[in-house]
């Protein structure tokens, strides 16, 4: 599709439901920076996609083992594959509440994490999808 | 009789009008619009309205007291939804707001289910430093009315009672954790709505292994349908560290 007849309304309609879809979306550079934060990143960390912006995954959450994370992130630009991490290898990647924190019996959200490569071969991004369990 | 009420049901207006009272004014009030309806009973005059006659009343506020005015509108709201939705008039009580701890909370569920066996479903919602879930209590003799209700047809067996459970949890839910965005001008990510039992014996509904909690604020409405012998309590419970970020929502919304 040429760029110029992408309609406006239908692009606003996908960011739309990529905001909205009760998934965590964290889109990073090769630096660790993040660039995109959809809404349920924003609702369940509690902080704004403007406050996280251009700041490092890292200094954003310190609960992730950096060792680790740069692992599976390096690997993925050098493999150009995806990279997948479980919730019975590593219980979470991000320290958030369990969707049900009175009467649930987690403690925290189990997340299965998906790393993706994405974008123009010049400025390659991963996207960090996170799917929830429970 | 002016009546000032956040239960704005298209009936509620009707009803009081037919009552006698002479002006309905609907939480959350509107300056301007207490200010007609004042001025047009001639309780104050236009030319009154100054810095003189309002005087801003400086009392403490009590944060339970607020958090109660925040539940009333949100569940008014709540309320005239479901009325829409089902075309019935809903009554609604004024809601029950306090601060439970576990065994607090596993006590005021037992008065709810009043010994009868109960179907539960909770989902939960989070966003805004705000985190909570909404549970749902059900009767297990409403159900027959819940089908008569819902216009569902055939034998209410418990696959049926699942499917009326997540029915009614879809729109009560949906519409009391509207109302709190709406209050609150925050949006809310929800989890799926988990049936946490059917028939259910509710003394160990709030396990005591997974309070990881000492504290919630719980917001408890009983729903009951007019010329329907149904009852739906519903308990909003929120965390306690999400009280913090409530307050200053609050102090903004109300400056």
């Amino acid at each position: 599709m040429e760029a110029s007849k992408i309609d406006i309304s239908e692009l606003h309609w996908l960011m739309d439901m990529v905001q909205n879809i009760d998934v965590g979306l964290v889109v990073i550079d090769r630096q660790y920076r993040i660039s995109v934060w959809n809404s349920f990143m924003q609702n369940h960390s509690g902080r704004t996609a403007k406050s996280v912006q251009g700041r490092t995954l890292f200094e954003i959450f310190p609960e992730v083992p950096v060792e680790w994370f740069r692992h599976k992130v390096d690997s993925v630009f050098l493999l150009k594959s995806k990279a997948f991490t479980t919730w019975e290898q590593r219980p979470y990647l991000y320290s958030f509440k369990s969707y049900r924190p009175i009467t649930g019996t987690e403690e925290f959200m189990y997340q299965n994490v998906t790393l993706n490569l994405s974008g123009r071969p010049a400025a390659r991004s991963i996207t960090s999808v996170s799917f929830f369990t429970m | 009789m002016i009546v000032v009420s956040g239960d704005i049901q298209p009936d509620a207006k009707a009803r009081v009008t037919r009552l006698g009272a002479l002006a309905f004014i609907r939480k959350p009030v509107i300056k301007e619009e207490v200010f007609e309806v004042l001025s047009r009973y001639g309780i104050v005059r236009d030319e009154g309205i100054s810095a003189t006659t309002v005087t801003e009343i400086q009392t403490p506020i009590d944060a339970l007291d607020c958090y109660k005015e925040m539940a009333n509108i949100a569940m008014g709201q709540a309320a005239d939804l479901l009325a829409r939705v089902l075309g019935v008039f809903v009554v609604l009580p004024v809601p029950n707001v306090n601060l439970l701890d576990g065994g607090e909370l596993q006590m005021a569920i037992s008065q709810i289910a009043e010994k009868e066996s109960v179907s539960a479903v909770s989902q939960g919602f989070v966003g805004g430093g705000i985190a909570g879930e909404a549970l749902l209590l059900f009767h297990d003799s409403d159900f027959e009315q819940i089908a008569h209700l819902l216009h569902y047809e055939g034998e209410v067996d418990d696959a049926m009672e699942r499917e009326l459970i997540m029915e009614v949890a879809n729109i009560l839910i949906g519409a009391c954790v509207k109302g709190l965005t709406e209050q609150l001008d925050v949006s809310f990510s929800q989890g799926h709505p988990v049936i946490l039992g059917q028939h259910l014996d509710v003394a160990n509904l709030v396990g005591k292994e997974s309070r990881s909690w000492s504290k919630a604020l719980a917001i408890e409405i009983s729903y009951s349908i007019e010329n329907f012998d149904i009852r739906f309590d519903l308990l909003l419970l929120i965390t306690e560290d999400s009280l913090a970020a409530i307050d200053r929502k609050l102090a903004y919304m109300w400056e």
